[in-house]
């Protein structure tokens, strides 16, 4: 069997995957130093929540501190075999282990075995928590429940299996729903000793105040350009350099985002939808409807990725018509958005924004015909247009 | 590694370490288990990452080396192979599958790379000492079922084991659920004097007790404030505790209770099971009336009637009316072996001392109910 299919097929699959499988992390040196010092200065406090726009690095991050942390055990310890032995018959400065040497970053070599039993999953003194799978609906549940958590109990009851820190590493945080936050907050009130909780959230304003106040908050920024690029030619170094630099200006500084668009084609459909948007207010019908019948198939991924392009499309709209900076992701987008925006004012367009978000809403609740939902977003946003 | 071994042996350790591995694993590597051949030995090891079984059994390894393969898999393999076969587990290099050779059968198992396998314990546990299996049995028989299944005080959730001083030194096992106490001792053996106290996790206490079932002879614990270790011969299991600290059980063990009931313990646990049939409610409340060489066991519900029953018994105290959980009781009667037991009572409403008369070891410390 090679490597990379067992690394697909047997690792536990979940949000945690990719991120507890990552050595290197580019963009939060800030973030990451804040840890080390808290650690090093010997008052690591018990829970951290990491929060910051989707697909950034913050569970990168926390995979990275959790290794860290079990590689390292608490700060000033020193190893069991050090203290044993005891000084040195001829009074030489005792040879400090790798492990005692101070430490200037949170990296983990993929080689430790440490990051291995990580990545596993197999660590004794490591907890992941993330949407668990509903056997008897047979999909990935869309919240963490109850019992997801009171697992983290029965984790922190008993003694640590490396001797040293315990970590319970919560990915999506917001995904909680109330009485799994609340059956975790009693353990956050009361911390275990020598353990340490990573909550990692891109929505921390969805969780309680209380759990809230009880973490440490640790906000990290979205990605500059330069690191976006530095991440996607590691990842995807595939891609076409125009669709490359597409990318990076459509995944607004996350990582995550530009993956996935790569993945599902992204550009492609972004050219497509600026394409038909280009000839408003007079819309082609033909293409109106070979587009909306592409994205029409239960199996077209293109779907929700529109409602999400348009949706941002036009806020950048709103956003340059306001005197924001336009960016352009797309040679004559500027041009079609000045001419857009100036045919209407701005709090219309904003309505319409509206409308259209809540559309694609209403239709993923109560199953719409997807081909009618494209053909009357762009019907709306023809007559919006017209106006 | 390369290796060739009996195929009982292989199956006895495989049944021995497989229990702990769980049916469903969101955990790839914990439904695995890890093989490591080396210098005539195969060691089996199997974890849910709070205990480990470990097992070596004798093999004639042809070349050393360390793998993992899914543990109920080997296992079904192994056992329907034929009696008395021998079997070849062979692997080649580090990623490539296992092939298991029986006969004319060939099996290929997929594997994960030893590394990924959780490790126990790192460091020393420093106190060390043996006890026989009968001792470790009996400190566990006549205590496990007081453990409390209740998680918001889940220092109770084990069996606390500690030295003391007392009574001449013994080790003591002690478990509670809030309503009901059991205390069984031992003599303390050598090197366990300094041990600290610990608990000892439900799951950890049902494993150990299948493993007792099948070794005679002696089982050195080794254990440390985080960890414990029980090695029998060839097999081991390291476990973590419980992170917490146990009540001061002293404190609920009266004293100075005086009416001492002493009834025959046969006759009187199924004069107690036979009276509970009329109770509906979930605890199954007895009413014990004692009075001069006479007890009355009653219940009564308002939905069935009623029934009485009547033993004779040693009582010579004023008389007096108490209301027991029946289940309660017969856990108790059930764990005493002699011929009779006794009932040490304040009164009514105070908590009741319950001991074997043969076997001064075993005390139990149960609550009364209001009938």
């Amino acid at each position: 069997m090679c490597a990379a299919a067992r690394d697909s097929e047997d690792q536990p699959d979940d949000s945690l995957t990719g991120p507890l499988a990552e050595s290197e992390l580019i963009g939060h040196a800030q973030a990451e130093r804040a840890l080390l010092d808290a650690w090093a200065g010997g008052r690591l406090h018990h829970a951290w929540l990491i929060a910051g726009p989707e697909g950034i690095g913050k569970a990168t991050l926390a995979g990275r501190f959790t290794r860290f942390l079990l590689a390292h055990g608490i700060a000033g310890k020193k190893s069991q075999s050090a203290v044993e032995a005891g000084p040195s018959l001829f009074g030489d400065p005792e040879p400090t282990p790798a492990s005692d040497a101070p430490a200037t970053s949170l990296y983990v070599a993929p080689g430790d075995p440490v990051f291995q039993r990580v990545k596993s999953r197999g660590h004794g003194d490591l907890f992941t928590v993330t949407r668990g799978y509903d056997d008897k609906r047979k999909r990935e549940r869309k919240v963490i429940v109850i019992d997801d958590v009171r697992h983290v109990r029965d984790f922190t009851g008993l003694t640590a299996a490396e001797d040293g820190y315990r970590v319970v590493l919560i990915d999506g945080a917001e995904d909680m729903n109330r009485n799994a936050e609340n059956a975790l907050l009693k353990v956050l009130e009361e911390p275990p000793k020598r353990t340490i909780f990573l909550l990692v959230s891109h929505a921390p304003g969805r969780l309680l105040p209380t759990t809230r106040s009880r973490c440490r908050l640790l906000a990290l920024r979205a990605l500059d350009d330069d690191n976006v690029s530095a991440l996607l030619t590691k990842h995807r170094p595939d891609l076409a350099p125009d669709e490359k630099s597409a990318l990076i200006r459509l995944a607004d500084g996350s990582i995550g985002r530009a993956l996935r668009l790569a993945e599902e084609g992204g550009v492609a459909l972004y050219r497509e939808m600026v394409a038909l948007l280009g000839k408003l207010p007079d819309l082609d019908i033909s293409a109106a409807h070979a587009f909306s019948s592409k994205l029409a198939p239960p199996t077209a991924v293109g779907y929700e990725l529109f409602g999400e392009l348009l949706g941002d499309w036009i806020a950048r709209m709103v956003r340059a018509g306001a005197g924001g900076r336009a960016v352009e992701v797309l040679p004559g987008e500027v041009a079609l958005m000045d001419r857009l925006a100036g045919g209407r004012s701005l709090d219309q367009w904003v309505e319409v924004w509206e409308k259209i978000a809540h559309l694609f809403a209403r239709a993923a609740a109560v199953n719409l015909d997807r081909k009618q939902v494209v053909l009357s977003v762009l019907l709306t946003l023809q007559s919006a247009a017209r106006a | 590694m390369k290796l060739t071994i009996e195929r009982a042996a292989l199956l006895r350790a495989l049944g021995h370490v497989q229990s702990v591995v769980e049916r469903r694993n969101t955990i790839p590597i914990l439904s695995n288990v890890l093989l490591e051949a080396q210098s005539g030995k195969l060691k089996l090891t199997a974890t849910d990452m709070d205990l480990a079984i470990t097992e070596a059994v004798d093999a004639q390894v042809a070349t050393a080396g360390a793998t993992t393969a899914a543990a109920h898999t080997l296992y079904d393999i192994v056992r329907k192979l034929p009696d008395g076969a021998q079997v070849e587990l062979a692997q080649k290099g580090e990623n490539a599958p296992l092939t298991i050779r029986a006969g004319r059968s060939v099996f290929t198992l997929q594997c994960l790379p030893p590394a990924d396998f959780p490790v126990m314990t790192k460091d020393k546990l420093p106190h060390e000492f043996t006890v026989t299996a009968e001792e470790l049995k009996g400190l566990i028989d006549h205590t496990r079922f007081a453990i409390s299944t209740e998680e918001t005080r889940y220092y109770l959730n084990g069996i606390y084991l500690h030295a003391t001083k007392e009574a001449g030194g013994v080790l003591r096992a002690v478990a509670t659920d809030g309503h009901r106490l059991a205390r069984f001792q031992v003599p303390l053996p050598k090197g366990a004097a300094e041990m600290p106290g610990i608990i000892i996790p439900r799951k950890t206490v049902a494993e150990l007790r299948k493993l007792l079932d099948e070794s005679e002879g002696n089982v050195e614990l080794s254990l440390s404030d985080t960890k414990i270790r029980f090695a029998f011969g060839d097999a081991a299991m390291t476990s973590k505790l419980i992170d917490g600290t146990f009540p001061d059980y002293e404190r609920v063990i009266p004293s100075g209770n005086d009416k001492i009931l002493e009834v025959p313990c046969k006759a009187f646990a199924s004069a107690v099971d036979r009276v509970s049939t009329i109770s509906t409610e979930k605890s199954r409340a007895v009413k014990l009336a004692v009075g001069k060489g006479s007890l009355t066991l009653s219940a009564t519900s308002l939905d069935n009637g009623s029934a009485v029953e009547e033993l004779e018994v040693s009582f010579d105290a004023e008389p007096l009316e108490i209301g027991f959980n029946s289940r309660y009781l017969l856990d108790i009667t059930e764990r005493i072996a002699g011929e009779s037991v006794q009932f040490t009572m304040a009164d009514g409403a105070s908590p009741t001392l319950v001991r074997d008369v043969d076997d001064a070891a075993a005390l139990y410390v149960l609550m009364p109910m209001r009938v």
